[in-house]
């Protein structure tokens, strides 16, 4: 009958300029009549074009405080359209319309998804500092195809158990077994995100690596989770796991990390976060450009400042949550410019730090369910969050 | 103190006990906006503006509020008219299926807002609106005719329908009596609607959450940082979306006054 | 819908009639069809959309029009669904009884014991939180009732609380309340103003006390008033996303936060379409009997 008719395989078809032109046409005709001459077709904002640069990330990535330099520098402005969750940005990428965005911070397990669905462009190794970066994350395997690298390593952290410590002690959560703890009954929150919370638990039920399970042993993760159900105060976003254990309506969170008590610790709440001895998950942000951007140029630019020294500091003590980076010179220029800052993000070297915690062998990289498919996973969390 | 006289303080106090607590978020939003502090405890952190500075050297807020004030500028245009329309056809025909006419220009704020904004969005998808400032601004109107229908209604049901019938039959056109009497008649319920449509766009953010994409509006701007992290900034925005929203409140609220004094001079 | 027939009820022209009916029909269809056109095109058909779409189904984050009963079958027989929706009716219901209730004395205040000035100026304020953003409010609330928050730093020393507030029900509640009690305060007032002066005056005249004259005058008269404003807070407390997230914390979830998390995660959207279809059922039956009960056994007593 017309061309909307038939599967639909990709959403992007459906953003396809004919389909586009022709309804706004129809639309304006229609709010003409109506508003008397007003066209529903509003006009495009100035800051529309040329001078932004648009970022799709996880909140606060465009903070003026990260991107500052780089805005003055090139005289445009960064603008991020934030998402919480991979799966999220996956269903961004999939429904925005094409040249939405010129660069994608993602996490790195997603990454081979945006490189299958066309969304992101092989990058040439040389334009970054990679030779700066630790040997571990020179060549990161996840960001590379074959010999081709489509993502770029901006900061990472790991991710155990976050808890008050006026309520556990340190030796209390040397093992994932603390969430059992009657002293956190009904304080035991959790980040509404499958994938790492049920990461951590997989690794306290002994699965190595933890996302590369057996049906049967999905099985007895499921009975875990759920058995954490009496201790449960409650599912929180990102931001509100900050208020929550400022407020102390949660005493622990498993699935996260430095990346939330770091900033509490500085504003002089009491908390801290541990990779217990089963282990922990490595979370990584990664920036890559994006196929359809009209600004590549502009895309590879910011890509080299955030992975340059000033950019790395900054980016390391963002405002939104602090985070770990990979890049060595930066770790010099944060001891040099911010030492209490580096003191507590472990970046020192001359003290044990986050390196030495990485070769140790507790940390596996998060990945998404290799087994089973990321909706079985999910389905598991919606029904754990109903109980 | 008689029994009326106490009576009477009970509740008052009552009612004092009820506009704080629907106040209290409102007071609190604005004192912690002020607040040093980056997460909001008690005892108060010592003043500061530093998030008003940060809001407004953040493009990402500047943009959003930018798109919300093109949002609700159409909107308020659209829905008022449309909200003017409806109105008037209420007020001046009788026909079949006049209810469910009705209806529809009524029923949408009854519908929430999450589904509202799940259905305009596949739907918005499917045509290509979806993520485009013109997708947001549909649904809103959608949203906000009702309120610019009731204004307008209650301002024509002081209207003798007489007054129209006789210009008709003294031969002035239909287009003439309507630029003529009526739409005069309603200028101050006109200009009060478009106010309130305005505020009603510029507040709205579920709908906007869902169809905004990448075009966000200020209220989605929140929520997303409510989301994303705890900063008092988020109170900042809040104190100033207060200040807009009661500029315009009060506007509306002083066309109404205006209109029901006139009305009351007329009757006395 | 059929456009609307005009048949003005204006006494008919005796001359040129033909080319005046012909003004007259063109000036109703510029007026009349705008409206009806702007609501079945971006209300009735988004609204149609979702009712087709749940029979959709998605394949890796894919949607695919299809006419399967999978998602209908998923959701209804799903432990969460039912749970969700239970607790969802149940705590709307609460909320709309708690909100009637504590309102009245208010509504009753507002509509007789002050001066018209001041309940114009109070009628205003209760607008105010209309328009002063719905979620930055909630996340206000938070500091109030965490618990070193302001409540229970009141308490405390009262031998009082601690309180638990934040990731219960009650703090859903609390939340339902903040975005409903302003509305019914508004709806009682003006159902309350409008119970005709006389008819109370001729109560307390027949030796009514107080109490009876609340009870056998006022609340029948302004039934519809009342019934009007709970059913409004029934409705804006079962499509609440906000409360339920940031003070219930999402335990256990809401309908609403069931349709944001099938959307949010895996790209759901058949399945959230069916919460939706559901929600908006409930929602048409909830006022209709409402209504019927508002204006049904008037007739009774005419």
């Amino acid at each position: 009958m017309n061309e909307f008719d038939g599967p639909i395989t990709d959403f992007r078809a459906l953003l396809h300029p004919m389909n586009r032109r022709r309804l706004l046409q129809g639309a304006s005709v229609l709010a003409g009549a109506a508003a008397l001459g007003v066209t529903a077709t509003a006009p495009e904002p100035a800051y529309a074009q040329d001078k932004v640069l648009n970022l799709l990330s996880w909140p606060g990535h465009a903070d003026p405080a990260v991107v500052k330099p780089f805005e003055d520098k090139y005289g445009v402005k960064v603008v991020a359209k934030e998402y919480v969750g991979g799966e999220p940005m996956l269903a961004l990428m999939n429904q925005s319309p094409p040249g939405s965005f010129d660069v994608v911070l993602a996490d790195a397990e997603y990454i081979h998804m945006l490189k299958e669905g066309g969304f992101i462009d092989k990058m040439n190794p040389a334009d970054y500092p990679l030779a700066d970066y630790w040997p571990e994350f020179q060549k990161f395997e996840p960001h590379w195809v074959g010999e081709d690298l489509y993502s770029v390593l901006i900061r990472f952290g790991y991710l155990g158990i976050a808890y008050r410590t006026d309520v556990l002690s340190e030796a209390d959560v040397k093992s994932y077994k603390a969430l059992w703890d009657p002293k956190i009954k009904g304080k035991l929150g959790f980040f509404d995100w499958y994938l790492p919370t049920m990461g951590c638990l997989s690794l306290y039920d002994g699965n190595k690596p933890p996302f590369d399970i057996s049906d049967a042993a999905f099985g007895k993760l499921k009975e875990t989770l759920f058995s954490l159900k009496p201790q449960t105060a409650g599912f929180y976003s990102m931001a509100d796991q900050f208020s929550m254990l400022t407020n102390g309506t949660a005493a622990a969170i498993p699935g996260v990390g430095d990346w939330v008590v770091l900033l509490l610790q500085k504003s002089g709440v009491p908390v801290s976060a541990t990779v217990p001895d089963e282990g922990g998950i490595q979370w990584t942000e990664s920036m890559s450009i994006v196929s359809s951007s009209t600004k590549k140029d502009l895309a590879k630019a910011f890509i080299q400042y955030m992975s340059s020294p000033e950019g790395q500091v900054r980016s390391s003590i963002m405002p939104a949550y602090w985070a770990s980076i990979p890049n060595k010179k930066g770790w010099e220029l944060l001891n040099k410019d911010h030492q209490a800052e580096a003191k507590a993000l472990r970046h020192t070297f001359d003290a044990r730090n986050v390196m030495d915690e990485y070769k140790d062998g507790k940390i596996y990289i998060r990945k998404t369910p290799v087994q089973q498919s990321i909706e079985q996973w999910n389905d598991v969390w919606s029904e754990f969050k109903s109980m | 103190m008689s029994m009326a006289a106490l009576r009477r303080l009970l509740l008052l106090a009552y009612t004092g006990v009820v506009f704080a607590f629907i106040f209290a978020p409102i007071v609190s939003t604005i004192v912690f906006s002020f607040n040093a502090d980056r997460f909001p405890s008690l005892p108060w952190g010592g003043f500061s503006l530093q998030w008003y500075e940060a809001i407004f050297a953040d493009a990402t807020i500047q943009r959003g509020l930018i798109n919300s004030l093109i949002v609700a500028g159409v909107t308020c245009v659209i829905a008022t008219f449309l909200g003017f329309s409806a109105a008037y056809v209420d007020y001046r025909y009788r026909f079949l299926g006049k209810s469910v006419y009705l209806a529809l220009a009524a029923l949408p704020p009854t519908v929430p807002v999450v589904i509202l904004g799940v259905a305009l969005l596949t739907f918005e998808g499917r045509v290509g609106l979806s993520g485009t400032l013109p997708g947001i601004i549909v649904g809103h109107v959608v949203l906000s005719t009702p309120f610019a229908m009731a204004l307008v209604r209650m301002r024509l049901a002081d209207l003798d329908p007489d007054i129209e019938r006789a210009a008709w039959n003294l031969g002035a056109s239909p287009w003439a009596t309507m630029f003529g009497v009526i739409v005069p008649f309603c200028a101050p319920a006109i200009l009060a609607a478009i106010f309130l449509t305005a505020a009603v766009s510029f507040d709205e953010f579920m709908i906007a959450w869902f169809v905004s994409g990448v075009n966000e509006t200020l209220p989605v701007r929140v929520l997303a940082m409510l989301q994303g992290q705890v900063s008092p900034r988020i109170n900042a925005i809040g104190a100033i979306v207060f200040g807009v929203s009661i500029t315009l409140i009060v506007l509306a609220q002083m066309l109404l006054g205006r209109m029901s004094g006139r009305a009351a001079r007329k009757k006395g | 819908m059929s456009e609307p027939l005009p048949t003005p009820d204006t006494g008919t022209a005796p001359f040129t009639a033909t080319s005046r009916r012909a003004t007259a029909a063109r000036f109703a269809m510029f007026w009349g069809a705008p409206p009806a056109l702007w609501q079945a095109a971006f209300f009735l058909v988004p609204l149609g959309f979702l009712v087709a779409m749940t029979f959709w189904s998605v394949k890796s984050f894919r949607l695919t029009p299809d006419a399967t009963l999978a998602n209908w079958t998923f959701i209804l027989n799903a432990g969460f669904f039912r749970n969700a929706y239970v607790y969802t009716f149940w705590l709307s219901a609460l909320t709309a009884v708690i909100a009637s209730v504590a309102a009245f004395p208010a509504a009753y205040t507002l509509a007789y014991k002050v001066s018209p000035a001041t309940r114009r100026f109070m009628i205003f304020m209760l607008v105010v939180p209309f328009f002063t953003s719905y979620p930055v409010r909630i996340y206000s609330t938070q500091i109030f009732f965490s618990p070193q928050g302001i409540i229970n730093t009141v308490l405390a020393p009262l031998g009082l609380g601690p309180l638990q507030v934040l990731n219960t029900p009650t703090g859903t509640v609390v939340g339902y309340l903040v975005l409903t009690l302003p509305l019914v305060v508004l709806l009682q007032t003006f159902a309350l103003a409008n119970v005709p002066r006389t008819l109370i005056e001729a109560a307390h005249n027949l030796g009514c006390g107080r109490f009876r004259t609340i009870g056998t005058v006022i609340i029948p008269s302004a039934r519809i008033g009342l019934i009007v404003a709970g059913t409004f807070a029934f409705v804006l407390a079962f499509g609440d996303y906000v409360a339920p997230t940031y003070l219930g914390g999402s335990r256990p979830p809401t309908l609403s936060i069931l349709i944001a998390d099938q959307v949010k995660s895996g790209n759901n959207w058949p399945r959230a379409s069916v919460v939706a279809v559901m929600m908006i059922v409930t929602l048409m039956v909830v006022m209709l009997v409402m209504i019927g009960l508002a204006y049904g056994r008037r007739k009774e007593r005419p």
